[in-house]
């Protein structure tokens, strides 16, 4: 009840927060240099051509209408219309999104995985050749570029060894995938498509391995370091002392109080990890939003831009009160 | 039977660059049903014998000898061995419970873990047994309390909670570190009790650890003393205590202040840091009888009668009530020394009579009246008016109630002592008076000017008029800063030139006994006794109107906590500022206080001059702290009173807070609002103040 009271508070708080980024990306996209009408409309059209052009996006109105029009658009699920493209924002972004966040979402669920166990495996054998060896691999996992790393892996597994498909796109189109979410995986699922699971699952390999590489590191470091000091800890020397066995002490007085730390850290890595997708989308073709909102920046795409930084400022939000509960749960001493 | 038996055990810790001798040759033993004590300071090595015992000697250690348990060694124990001895052969009861008590698990599902493991239990049944053991150990509701989490629990349940966790492993031996440090008088008693049940009643051997022998006397069968890693004595608690053989034994014993008012003997120096097994006595430095033999060879453990033995080469006989002639003699001396230096440091407020300064060594004890000083000034320097204190909750509604109108005054020249349990409001009265806390309702007036009234400069002015010396003496240095900076810190915020300052901090140093040396060291690098010895400085250097000392002794060890507490009495006995001395010790507050004044609950109870709160106390609850507090010497000469039930299940809504712990108490006290009246010399809130006295012989007969 009262976890529910507090999600409902800060879910008002979101209102003010997501305000602020509205009137921020919408000030600021206009301060950038380069028009947007110059970049659809090509070197050689007139000036009448552009003003035609400006009075159809309303581009020419006072910025204080622009600013109340876009308003007025978000209130009601219209975010505008992409001057590049020429379609609805909201549409574009929805076929966009669901690609990228099943690539993040299932890596960072890996990631994590690999993080607690090897970073607990790693902790309780601190300073021997098995805990050296996990620190440095994360390590050099962390410091390769995504881009390097999604290249060599496309050399490796699939042109090498065979076992991954070309990475060219996200889901074999033979299988006839009825689109739903955008994300394949689920829409697979959904449908009740097999071949189409299996396949989005076998694309999805290469894309999610860079990431999970890349991202894996600060989590286990993050993951050891606690573990370390709960091992450490009077509690878990007491607990010891009193000859609970180990499996006992690794499941009641070691994991939960080594994991309680780690929400926080996890929702970072999960904006860092959105960030990172826009590499690894156009190593792998992958057709998502990390990509879409690049383009929409470097044509000037202001409904597009403005769109994304409000989904991306959204996501943020959601994922810290996700992480915040998270940790209350884990943390009984953390008040909500 | 010998459940325990530890012979020659060695422990050398190498750390990087230096190695500690942490133990040296100790033998001692523990049979079924037996209560052990061991005794001594930190640095002496009691927690090392514990975790040699459970075999959790820390990296780099490297032990020699043997600590048989039922006849098996457990220093030679393999992995499985050592496994299933823990808990099952020997449980510790750790030092610190809330640290101790893994901070995500339900403390019964802790006690549920244990009890699973070692005894042959099904979950439903454990979960019985462990309601049980809650109960037994004098926790409430213990169904609910089982749900509860560490955080959750006050100390004092928490270290409840600990004992039941170690005793639901059914060990042969239970050891418990410093199992009642930080605990209130009343609720020592109870827990110790509950050591020498599981011993009686259960047939355990109890190792119990402290620095304060007095505390755990009444409960002990015989007693080892530890010094420097080497066990100096050994032997029946009742001959130990009331005549010790060892040097270090009586330094120990007379360290303490007792009710009684007897005098404290302050031994100088530190416990040594052995590098290696000490080839002479490692107490010959501090001792004064100290002959060549014992610098040249080391003293091994010589048998005086039966189980009696000590490591001494002039083992003392006779009483430790008589008077300790080499202690006094050396505290004598040293005070003659100091007698030279000045008294005061820089200016006495101008148009102030001096009055008349004692020599601050006039006498080697902190025992009875020497200290205290007429007060020839009467000018007040502090006044709290129906102060009350509420700290709201987080999110508005309800509160906690810290202080209920308290009221009171320090003269210059004078010393209140404020005392109480934990959670009576002590720490709050003490922001209070520092201004770091603003009244809810009421005021303080520091210097003849309302706190609250005023601003900016003026206020900071005012506030360097009362200062502070903290408990914690490390924890409240700043680890970057140097011990010059440190002290020198108020006069730079008043804005007193380089030059001047650093004169003033000398004499402030020189006054603590310091060497100019330490001006350039940095809080780690100091001992506990020198930290406090800085804090004290601290609070000096600016010649405040005011000293609050908040617990100042309590976390130091006993030797020194006698050379500070020597320290303070002369502080406090300059007639030119006021002191006020806070602390849950009785006898500390009985040395060298004026007035002193009785918390609890945030109401005061009683007030009054030392002598007659302490001589003749007319508040039940005066009488139960007095009665239940340990003493070595006589004690309280009163009749008893025993409070029935805990400070945290106390609803202090309505009427007199102690009703629903007092064994006098009528209907009437639960409805009455209690107001301090006079009674005698002190002033005292219980409308049955008068009756008291009668009271208690009739439940006497």
């Amino acid at each position: 009840m009262r976890v529910l009271r507090f999600v409902l508070r800060r879910l008002l708080q979101l209102v003010p927060v997501l305000l602020g980024v509205v009137i921020l990306t919408f000030l600021l996209v206009r301060v950038l240099p380069g028009d947007p009408i110059k970049t659809i409309l090509g070197p050689n059209a007139s000036e009448a051509d552009a003003a035609a052009a400006r009075a159809r996006f309303g581009l020419d109105q006072p910025l204080w209408q622009q600013f109340l029009d876009y308003l007025g658009g978000l209130v009601t699920g219209d975010f505008g219309t992409s001057i590049q493209s020429g379609g609805a924002v909201a549409s574009e972004m929805a076929v966009r999104l669901g690609p990228t966040l099943e690539l993040v979402v299932i890596a960072l669920i890996i990631a994590l995985v690999i993080a607690t166990v090897l970073g607990i495996w790693s902790a309780r054998r601190a300073g021997g050749a098995g805990d050296h060896t996990v620190r440095v691999g994360a390590l050099v996992g962390n410091s390769v570029p995504e881009f390097w790393l999604g290249l060599v892996l496309i050399l490796v597994v699939y042109s090498v060894l065979g076992w991954a498909p070309a990475p060219s796109g996200r889901v074999d189109p033979d299988t006839n995938l009825s689109l739903i979410t955008g994300a394949d995986l689920l829409d697979a699922a959904l449908t009740a498509n097999g071949p189409a699971f299996l396949s989005a699952l076998h694309h999805l390999m290469l894309p999610v391995a860079t990431l999970v590489i890349v991202i894996v590191a600060p989590l286990l470091r993050s993951v050891r370091a606690s573990a370390l000091e709960v091992l450490r800890s009077e509690a878990y020397t007491a607990a010891a002392t009193h000859g609970l066995r180990d499996r006992l002490l690794l499941r009641g007085y070691l994991l939960r109080a080594t994991l309680a730390r780690l929400p926080a850290l996890a929702a970072l890595v999960f904006g860092f990890a959105i960030g990172s997708t826009v590499l690894i989308e156009y190593v792998f073709s992958w057709q998502g939003f990390g990509q879409w909102a690049l383009r929409g920046l470097l044509f000037r795409d202001y409904p597009v831009v403005q769109a994304s930084v409000l989904v991306i400022a959204l996501l943020y939000v959601l994922v810290f009160l996700i992480a915040d509960v998270v940790q209350a749960i884990l943390d009984p001493r953390v008040r909500i | 039977m010998t459940l325990l038996a530890i012979e020659d055990l060695s422990v050398v810790i190498h750390g990087r660059g230096r190695q500690v001798a942490a133990l040296s040759g100790v033998t001692l033993s523990v049979g079924s049903g037996e209560v052990v004590g061991l005794v001594g300071e930190s640095g002496g090595g009691k927690s090392m014998v514990a975790r040699s015992i459970v075999g959790l000697l820390p990296g780099g250690s490297q032990a020699s000898g043997h600590v048989f348990f039922d006849g098996s060694d457990v220093l030679a124990m393999g992995r499985a061995e050592l496994e299933s001895f823990r808990g099952r052969g020997a449980a510790i009861c750790f030092q610190n419970p809330r640290g101790a008590l893994s901070p995500t698990r339900t403390v019964g599902r802790q006690l549920v873990d244990r009890l699973l493991t070692h005894q042959k239990l099904s979950p439903d049944q454990a979960r019985e047994v462990a309601a049980e053991l809650f109960e037994s150990v004098g926790i409430r509701s213990p169904k609910r309390r089982l749900a509860a989490y560490p955080h959750e629990l006050s100390g004092g349940m928490a270290q409840r909670v600990m004992i039941s966790l170690a005793t639901g492993c059914a060990p042969g031996l239970l050891i418990a570190d410093e199992p009642t440090t930080g605990l209130d008088v009343t609720l020592t008693r109870e827990i110790l009790a509950r050591f020498r049940q599981a011993a009686d009643a259960e047939g355990r051997g109890v190792l119990l650890i402290s620095h304060d022998l007095a505390s755990i006397a009444e409960v002990c069968d015989r007693v080892v003393v530890l010094y420097a890693g080497t066990v100096v004595e050994t032997g029946p608690v009742a001959r130990v205590l009331t005549e010790p053989a060892h040097p270090y034994t009586r330094a120990l014993l007379r360290s303490v202040p007792d009710l009684d008012g007897r005098p404290v003997a302050v031994t100088p120096g530190s416990m040594p840091l052995l590098r290696e097994a000490p080839g002479s006595c490692p107490f010959a430095q501090r001792c004064t009888d100290s002959s060549e033999r014992c610098t040249a060879e080391r003293p091994m453990a010589r048998l005086i009668t039966g189980e009696w033995s000590t490591a001494c080469f002039h083992p003392k006989t006779g009483s430790l009530a008589e008077r300790v002639h080499g202690l006094d003699d050396i505290a004598h001396a040293r005070h003659l020394e100091q007698a030279e230096y000045p008294l005061r440091i820089g200016e006495a407020p101008s148009g102030e009579p001096s009055g008349e300064i004692e020599a601050p060594g006039k006498a080697a004890t902190t025992g009875g009246a020497p200290y205290r000083t007429e007060v020839v000034d009467a000018r007040e320097v502090l006044r709290v008016e129906d102060a009350h204190v509420v700290y709201g909750s987080r999110f508005g509604g309800g509160g906690h109630h810290a202080l209920r109108g308290v009221g009171l005054s320090v003269a210059a020249g004078e010393t209140l002592g404020v005392v109480g349990e934990s959670g009576c409001g002590k720490s709050t009265l003490a922001r209070l008076m520092l201004g770091l806390q603003a009244p809810t309702r009421g005021r303080v007036e520091v210097a003849g000017r309302d706190l609250a009234k005023v601003r900016g400069a003026e206020l900071r002015r005012l506030r360097t008029r009362v200062q502070l010396v903290f408990q914690d003496p490390i924890g409240s240095l700043s680890p970057r800063r140097t011990v010059a900076d440190a002290i020198g810190e108020p006069l730079r915020a008043a804005g007193v030139p380089a030059a001047e300052r650093e004169a003033r901090v000398r004499a402030a140093l020189e006054r603590m006994e310091l060497d100019a040396s330490i001006l350039e060291r940095r809080p780690h690098e100091l001992s506990g006794g020198q930290a406090q010895r800085v804090g004290i400085a601290r609070a000096l250097v600016g010649e405040p109107d005011l000293i609050v000392f908040d617990e100042p002794t309590s976390a130091l060890d006993v030797t020194v906590q006698a050379q500070i507490l020597k320290v303070i009495a002369e502080v406090t006995s300059d007639p030119s500022r006021g002191a006020v001395f806070i602390s849950h010790d009785l006898a500390t507050v009985r040395g060298f206080c004026d007035r002193v004044v009785v918390l609890y609950l945030g109401r005061i109870v009683e007030e009054g001059p030392v002598e007659s709160v302490f001589g003749d106390p007319r508040h039940p609850y005066t009488r139960a702290l007095l009665s239940s507090a340990p003493s070595l010497g006589r004690g309280f000469a009163g009749a008893g009173v025993t409070l029935t039930r805990d400070l945290e299940e106390t609803d202090a809504a309505r009427g007199c807070a102690l009703a629903p712990r007092c064994p006098f108490s009528v209907p009437a006290c639960a409805e009455r609002e209690q107001e301090l009246r006079d009674h005698g010399g002190s002033r005292v809130a219980c409308h049955r103040a008068a009756d008291i006295p009668g009271l208690i012989e009739l439940i006497e007969r």
